[in-house]
């Protein structure tokens, strides 16, 4: 069996890929794929530990990040969308309506 | 038999229900109501007539009748305590109140004054409250009428409200009373904290408690473990702020003179038997308490004396013949506080009621020239009126002559009954001989301002068009003019001692016998008792008691002669001339009342100024802080509001940094890095 | 069941005259408000508690309802009265109908919604005066400043925002620090209670419940709630120097808040202060017995000297109040029979003295529109009666006997005096009574210059006479205080009969 910590490496490795994107891409789609990367090493981390464990709710977990996370690409896309109209690009940098 | 002591509250009641009716129904009855005060005041005149005189069948009367606030620590009451002092009291204040009702309604309701309702309710009102402190059995209620006096007179001086004078002179009275009665209300509290009873008479009165505990015989608390003796002086001093503010006395007699811009039938009940009054019956109701403390005694002296000198004096110069009756009123109770101070108390309620009747005769007597003279009180625009309202003219002159102090009106007897206590008592006493030779230099002055008065408003040819042709008075103002100006030729005869003293006559003394409980009366409250208390032994000149009676008597009269004499000489002329200018500055002084008014302004003034200071400081620092805690959160929610850049890459770095700051804190606690 | 009925009957009210037209919600929200007062006199009649409702004595109309649990103490619905509660509550109830009637002639815009929020204040203060359990206390005391908050708000004067904004923070903080320190006294107290309920809490602090809770020793607890408690309080009174929010409240507030913010309002904060910090912690407020009586003669003194400065009529009132308020904390803190009764009772007077006061000033101001003493002269001239009920109540205020004033401030000074819990007593005392000269100083000049002299003013109308539901209310004010003032007793006796407890609770060598 895999010891735990290739996966716990593995998941890492994916999440700090994604909080690269996140962190340093200007552009909404970027974003987003770069949200999922995250979310699913988090996915990763709750199927191993559940099969460490040998505990199905980590996998029940799993299930659940992954619906929610089609959910939030639903909801990214139609505010990618909106961006576009009102800016006519996809720069989050752009939109800074909301500060202060 | 029917009881007339059951009928005590009656005679508080019945003005108190004229007041009711004036004021509710006033609009709707004949005269304003006025028929209302006339019918209460003789129904409370007659009440007090039977009530003395069940006093005088040896009788009396000390009963708690309703219970205000019953308290374990203290009970509040309130009671009636009729003896010879009040009883007494009683029927000078229903008479001169009756007759004032009277005057009025040639006064107010033929001169066709408007608010008449008002007018009448108030004296109601005014008369109910004095019949009130007059019966009070305890300190508490007297404060509580006291008060209620007060407020009475604030209502009657400032009944002309759409002048701007009345008003203002109202807030005078009120406040400068206020301010005394602020020193008498410490003294009721203190007088309940001290003896846990402020009760005037009986086993447990406080007189009586003060008296077992100086003789070491009774348990009452002090304060920060004073003395007894010293903090029953404190005591007495705090009451008698209340009696200084109220009976007009040094420094707070400012209020009087301009009290005369109330109606004059309002001024003669306020100076005769109510207000000015309320003062030196409170002393001479809790004499035993005040005949405890040396100092207290010679303090009422000395301020009696320099008072009655110092009012004299002021009145010289007055243009306007109210301003005259109102210095002379703080100087004649200037002597009644003299004859207090000086355990002449006898002597003090003498003069008080003596007092009663000729200063209330005078100012009905003002208030008809003033009815003559449409509304003129100026003295240099009347003259020779005494052709032409000889009714006026001759009981005004039997006042006079009262007030002045001449053999054989009223004034004389008791005035120098005043003074012969006080010579007696102070020939061993210095403060009380200084009090003594005040009151004896304010007898020519008083003689000279009385005459002048006289003269100036009466002798001499007319000076205007008015007093040629003076509009007539009616029997509803020379009713009540007769019958005070008999009483102040005749009151003096109910107590003349000096000629029981010298012919040696007993028993004409009618008064002294009556205030010793000879008739009836309560233990303890007699002026035996009193003189017991009193702390002064007497003394004699030229050997003996008939001596000092007939140099003192000589001298006061003498010196009153004196005064008359040059009123007579400078102003019983055809057509008189001012001499006050030969005073030079002494007139502007005088004139202007020693500026004593001028100082409480500036006081006033200063008082506003602290509180401009105390309301900038307010709002500059107090509520500067309040604010200034609001403006720094704001400020700084603004300064740190500026992180939020709308950058979401800044956002999730932040967000970053924080997990990575959390998970340095949590690894450092939990021991990895070691 | 009875006071559920009042209180609820009350937000039903409320909610009734919320949804009613405009044009004639004033005339239902008074006859619906007569219905809680009628309930008030019933209670009264059947009043039958002995003691304190704190310290062991019987609770009239008790009701208790377990609520829920929360960590080992359980939260009631608990309500009652005591001969300390009852007195407010009469007052309470008594004041918004008179008060609801004053509104009709200022009141012209959205009057549902005024009335209705009347009515939810009306509720809630009953709520906070009958309520014997702390959570449930407290929900109401702090639901009384939502409909303050938008009455001063919405109807109020021109600077309303900055004034209602300032009254609900500041309260709203004092507060807060309030309840973190009670709260964290209940915490200290352990398992020697098992309940939030307040006299629960009371007897567990005077068998000394208190345990040593985060290294605090139970002194330094209780010290430290008293503390914020008071601090808490004081702001609500409002005792110097919290005192600001008050005149700006009070100018801005249209007058029937300022009836009820001056007659019912501030004496939640005195009403805490005697059932928190004097009832539960008397030892604590006996060892601050100096500073306490000195911050009631400064707050007495300097409230009095502010009123002097004042030109506006309403300010005047209200910083006459702040002086009043004086009186009820140092008649508070001499723990003697007439001084905690005194307070209390102080707190029915100044209630209904402080309410005829703004009422009628507010009766001038509709009239005239300005309520500047510069501004006019000689009201008395074209309103007379208004005018004379404005004189009788300026003299109450100045303590005049006979009337409700007098009585309350008199109970204070003599159970002051001789106090032996306060050194120096008689001095405090006499220091305070000063405030009977300045109260005098001030009332008479601003009546002289605005009300006596000749009528000046200057206006585009004719000024008549008020309407009669304008006078009415007066006038029924005024009888309450002169029957007040001549037979206090009605009420003195339950009060006394409350507030011995109290005093004997305070441990004093005498």
């Amino acid at each position: 069996m895999v010891p735990a910590q290739w996966y716990l490496l593995l998941a890492a490795g994916i999440f700090c890929i994604g909080l690269f994107g996140v962190l340093t891409r200007n552009d909404a789609l970027y974003f987003l794929m770069s949200v999922e990367l995250m979310m699913n090493a988090a996915n990763i981390n709750f199927v191993a530990f559940s099969l460490y464990y040998g505990d199905l709710t980590g996998q029940v977990f799993a299930l659940f990040v992954i619906a929610l996370a089609a959910a939030e690409v639903a909801i990214g896309i139609g505010i990618i969308l909106v961006l576009y109209r009102n800016f006519g690009d996809i720069d989050v940098t752009v939109p800074t309506e909301m500060r202060w | 038999m029917v009881d007339a002591f059951a009928y005590v509250p009656a005679v508080v009641l019945l003005p108190f229900f004229s007041f009711l009716v004036a004021l509710g129904a006033g609009k709707y009855l004949p005269k304003g109501g006025a028929f209302g005060g006339v019918a209460a005041t003789a129904g409370s005149f007659l009440l007090s007539l039977w009530v003395a005189a069940t006093v005088a069948g040896g009788r009396a009367y000390n009963e708690t009748l309703y219970t205000w606030a019953a308290g374990d620590q203290f009970e509040l009451t309130f009671g009636a305590l009729i003896d010879p002092l009040s009883a007494l009291m009683l029927v000078i204040v229903t008479l001169v109140a009756l007759l004032v009702h009277v005057f009025s309604l040639g006064y107010m309701n033929d001169e066709g004054e408007t608010g008449l309702p008002r007018y009448y309710a108030g004296l109601g009102l005014f008369t109910a409250s004095m019949l009130g402190f007059v019966v009070a059995d305890n300190l508490l209620m007297a404060f509580m009428f006291f008060e209620l006096v007060g407020l009475c007179s604030y209502l009657l001086i400032g009944f002309h409200f759409r002048e701007p004078g009345p008003p203002s002179a109202a807030k005078k009275a009120f406040l400068v009373t206020r301010f005394g009665d602020y020193f008498f209300l410490v003294g009721v509290v203190a007088v309940f904290a001290t003896f846990g009873t402020a009760a005037f008479a009986g086993e447990g009165s406080f007189p009586a408690l003060a008296e077992a505990a100086l003789a070491g015989s009774g348990d009452v608390w002090t304060p920060g473990g004073l003395g007894v003796e010293t903090w029953f002086t404190v005591v007495g001093l705090l009451v008698l702020g209340g009696v200084v503010g109220k009976s007009a006395q040094f420094p707070l007699h400012t209020w009087l003179p301009d009290a005369m811009e109330g109606p004059t039938p309002v001024s003669a009940l306020i100076h005769a038997a109510t207000m000015v009054a309320a003062g030196v019956y409170l002393v001479a109701r809790m004499y035993g308490f005040y005949a405890l403390t040396p100092t207290t005694l010679a303090v009422i002296a000395f301020i009696g004396g320099f008072t009655a000198l110092f009012a004299a004096t002021m009145g010289v110069v007055k243009d306007e013949l109210k301003q005259v009756l109102a210095y002379s009123t703080i100087s004649q109770y200037g002597y009644m506080m003299l004859a207090l101070g000086a355990g002449g108390y006898v002597a003090a309620v003498f003069h008080l009621t003596t007092h009663a009747f000729f200063k209330a005769l005078l100012f009905l007597g003002a208030g008809s020239v003033i009815i003559a003279m449409h509304h003129n009180e100026d003295m240099w625009d009347m003259g020779g009126l005494k052709a032409k309202m000889p009714v006026t003219y001759y009981t005004f002159l039997a006042g006079s002559l009262a007030l002045a102090g001449i053999f054989p009106f009223a004034g004389f007897w008791s005035k120098d009954e005043v003074l012969y206590e006080a010579l007696v008592h102070g020939l061993n006493e210095p403060l009380l001989l200084g009090g003594y030779v005040m009151g004896l230099l304010a007898v020519p002055v008083t003689a000279f301002y009385t005459f002048r008065m006289v003269f100036l408003t009466f002798h001499g040819e007319p000076r205007s068009a008015t007093a040629r042709d003076p509009e007539p008075v009616r029997w509803n103002v020379k009713g009540p003019l007769t019958v005070l100006g008999s009483l102040a030729v005749v009151t003096g005869f109910i107590n003349m001692v000096p000629v029981q003293k010298v012919l040696g006559l007993e028993g004409i003394d009618y008064l002294h016998r009556w205030l010793d409980n000879e008739w009836g009366g309560i233990d303890g409250l007699s002026s035996h008792h009193y003189a017991d208390l009193g702390p002064y032994s007497s003394g004699y000149i030229g050997g003996g008691e008939v001596p000092t009676v007939l140099v003192g008597a000589a001298v006061s009269l003498g010196l009153a002669l004196a005064g008359l004499g040059l009123a007579w000489r400078l102003y019983n002329v055809a057509s008189p001339t001012e001499h006050t200018a030969k005073l030079g500055g002494i007139k502007d002084v005088l004139y202007n009342n020693y500026y004593l008014d001028e100082l409480q302004v500036w006081i006033a003034y200063r008082t506003e100024d602290v509180a401009g200071g105390a309301d900038t400081f307010d709002q500059g620092i107090i509520d500067g802080v309040v604010n200034g805690v609001s403006s720094v959160s704001l400020l700084g929610g603004n300064r740190v509001r500026r992180i939020q850049t709308g950058l979401v890459t800044q956002y999730a770095t932040m967000l970053t940094l924080g997990l990575i700051a959390l998970l340095v804190v949590l690894g450092v606690n939990g021991g990895w890095f070691l | 069941m009875i006071l559920e009925a009042l209180i609820g009957f009350t937000f039903l009210a409320a909610l009734v005259v919320m949804l009613a037209p405009n044009a004639w919600a004033g005339r239902l929200a008074f006859a619906l408000s007569a219905v809680p007062f009628v309930g008030s006199l019933y209670l009264w009649s059947r009043f039958d508690a002995v003691g304190n409702a704190l310290t062991g004595g019987t609770i009239a109309f008790e009701s208790r309802y377990e609520w829920v649990e929360v960590g080992g103490r359980t939260v009631s619905w608990f309500v009652g009265l005591d001969g300390i509660s009852l007195p407010l509550v009469v007052l309470t109830t008594f004041l918004v109908p008179l008060a609801i009637l004053s509104a009709w002639t200022p009141v012209d815009s959205r009057q549902s919604q005024f009335y209705g929020l009347m009515l939810f204040m009306e509720a809630n203060l009953l709520g906070v005066f009958t309520a014997l359990d702390f959570f449930l206390w407290f929900v109401f005391w702090e639901a009384v400043l939502v409909p303050m908050y938008f009455l001063i708000g919405i109807w109020g004067g021109p600077r309303r925002k900055y004034a209602a904004i300032k009254f609900f923070v500041y309260t709203n903080a004092a507060s807060l620090l309030m309840f973190i320190g009670f709260m964290s006294l209940t915490f200290a107290l352990g398992d020697s209670i098992g309940s939030l309920a307040l006299p629960e809490i009371t007897q567990a602090l005077a068998d000394g419940g208190l345990e040593t809770w985060f290294g605090i020793s139970p002194g330094r607890m209780a010290m430290v709630a008293f503390l914020a408690t008071f601090a808490g309080f004081a702001v609500k009174v409002p005792i110097v120097p919290f005192h600001t929010w008050l005149p700006d409240a009070h100018v801005e507030a249209p007058t029937p808040v300022s009836v009820l913010l001056a007659g019912v309002l501030l004496k939640m904060g005195t009403y805490a202060l005697l059932r928190f910090n004097f009832t539960m912690l008397p030892d604590q407020a006996s060892a601050l017995a100096i500073p306490i009586a000195a911050i009631a003669v400064i707050s007495v003194v300097y409230g009095a000297m502010l009123a002097l400065a004042q030109k506006d009529l309403k300010r005047i009132v209200a910083y006459s109040s702040v002086s009043s308020m004086g009186y009820v904390i140092l008649g508070l803190v001499v723990f003697t029979e007439y001084g905690v009764g005194g307070a209390t009772f102080q707190m029915v007077a100044h209630g209904l003295i402080s309410g005829l006061m703004f009422m009628a000033v507010g009766v001038v101001y509709n009239a005239t529109h300005t309520r500047m003493v510069g501004d006019m002269a000689g009201m008395a001239d074209r309103m007379p009666v208004t005018v004379g009920i404005l004189v009788a109540g300026a003299f109450g205020y100045m303590g005049l006997p006979l009337m409700a004033g007098f009585a309350g401030e008199f109970f204070i000074f003599v159970g002051a005096f001789g106090a032996p819990a306060l050194p120096y007593a008689p001095v405090f005392t006499a220091l305070a009574m000063f405030g009977i000269v300045i109260v005098a100083g001030y009332l008479l000049s601003a009546m002289q210059k605005t009300l006596f002299g000749p009528f000046r003013l200057e206006t585009d109308y004719e000024i008549g006479p008020a309407p009669f539901h304008d006078v009415a209310p007066l006038a029924v004010l005024l009888a309450a205080i002169i029957v007040l003032g001549v037979a206090p007793d009605i009420f003195f006796e339950m009060i006394r009969d409350a507030a011995m407890p109290v005093v004997e609770g305070v441990s004093v060598d005498v």
